[in-house]
């Protein structure tokens, strides 16, 4: 009898570890947001200030909300994972008083799409690949972009873009 | 003086114990040698495990078959193993995956139970080497993405194509306890439970890692152990009969009556 006892407790542990699961909840990985500084286009290592700095995504003529920039020099953007071109509308506006001075730009990133599996509470997570930024060049606020990491692997807080204005 | 005492008290002892040995040995030594015969059942046991023919019957995203088989070799050992095919298709929070292999199990069962005479019940421990040749399919996925800032609550689907990993492989240890009884003549109804320890890395360094393996059972991330478990029905097929050693009288015999003197 303590034999049949020894191999049920030992049955009833294997049960109770094999209930343990630490793999539900998606905590180690993420698709990337990328960051974009502005600098001072007469000193490119100058940060300067955007005015009432307002970012907008655009898709086929649909404007999206507004993202929270961090602060008036430095925004984090997301890339669309379903494409590989994403548009921005960069907005400054020098009185900030008066909505019809504002200064539109329309900025547009294309890239290349990496899917990466992370883990299995995760799943697939998209990666960036050979990005490259255009700006607008006709009565534009923004002079230059600047792509200094193309590649977009994981959420960090060095600069991928600079903008220059 | 209390000393002297303590060790007279030692000193009977011994000679109670030896006394008692010496009588034992006069009336065991007979009975056990001539009379007693344990003539045991050798062969070959084969069946099949219920529970995975039932899981599949009930979820239509499994389906697996196990066959047992062990091989007696003496009084408490037994070769054993078990050869299966498994298909299994998972749904997780954010992507759906197939995964579809066969195994290969071989090891040693050692029986601990004592039975009575006549009895062929095992309660048993075992070791296993296991080998799996296996296939992953992606069915469909979509992208994680904490922020969905452009598809509002929904995640975006993943690429069309899907995603196959054919010819992987995989080899584990398994520590296996179990209990087999014999329902009627020769078949035996059994239960045993695994503890897997991947000898492999799950395919954790590509692009989809191993989330479950057939004969193994779920993966768990970052670790290497696995549980299974299996309900057997098995025939015994009986080959040769074998007298069981007479064990070497040990000192733990029950104590005979004391008419005998």
């Amino acid at each position: 009898m303590k034999k049949i006892a020894l191999v049920f407790s030992i049955l009833t542990v294997i049960i109770f570890f094999s209930g343990c699961e630490k793999d539900d909840i998606c905590i180690d990985a993420a698709t990337p947001q990328m960051v974009i500084r502005f600098y001072d286009q007469f000193d490119s290592s100058m940060l300067k200030e955007v005015t009432s700095l307002n970012v907008q995504g655009i898709l086929d003529d649909v404007v999206f909300p507004v993202i929270e920039n961090v602060s008036t020099t430095e925004i984090q953007v997301p890339l669309r994972v379903d494409g590989t071109s994403t548009s921005f509308l960069i907005t400054r506006n020098l009185t900030p008083t008066d909505s019809t001075t504002a200064d539109i730009d329309t900025v547009v990133f294309n890239y290349d799409l990496n899917e990466q599996f992370k883990s299995r509470a995760c799943g697939f997570v998209m990666n960036f690949e050979n990005i490259e930024g255009t700006g607008p060049t006709i009565n534009n606020w923004i002079k230059m972009i600047e792509v200094l990491t193309p590649s977009l692997t994981q959420n960090d807080t060095i600069t991928n873009v600079k903008i220059f204005h | 003086m209390l000393k002297y005492f303590i060790s007279f008290c030692f000193a009977f002892v011994f000679a109670l114990g030896a006394a008692q040995t010496e009588s034992d040995t006069l009336v065991a030594t007979p009975i056990d040698s001539s009379i007693v015969t344990h003539k045991q059942k050798y062969g070959i046991r084969f069946g099949v495990d219920l529970s995975r023919p039932i899981t599949g019957l009930i979820a239509d995203e499994y389906s697996g078959i196990e066959f047992v088989a062990d091989y007696r070799l003496n009084y408490k050992l037994y070769i054993a193993g078990e050869f299966g095919n498994e298909k299994k298709t998972k749904q997780e929070t954010l992507y759906n995956f197939t995964t579809s292999g066969s195994y290969g199990k071989l090891g040693i069962d050692y029986n601990t139970y004592a039975n009575w005479y006549g009895e062929q019940n095992s309660i048993f421990v075992g070791a296993r080497y296991a080998f799996s040749s296996y296939s992953q399919t992606v069915n469909n996925y979509r992208i994680y993405d904490a922020d969905r800032y452009w598809n509002g609550t929904e995640f975006s689907l993943g690429s069309e194509e899907i995603k196959e990993f054919d010819g992987r492989t995989a080899s584990w240890l398994e520590g296996v306890v179990g209990i087999k009884g014999e329902l009627f003549a020769n078949i035996y109804l059994g239960f045993s439970a695994r503890i897997g320890f991947l000898l492999s890395n799950a395919n954790r360094d590509t692009n989809f890692h191993d989330l479950f393996i057939p004969g193994f059972n779920k993966v768990t991330d970052g670790s290497k152990f696995g549980v299974g478990y299996n309900y057997t029905l098995t025939y015994f097929l009986p080959l040769y009969k074998k007298t069981k050693k007479p064990k070497k009288v040990k000192e733990k015999e029950k104590p005979k009556p004391k008419s005998e003197e």
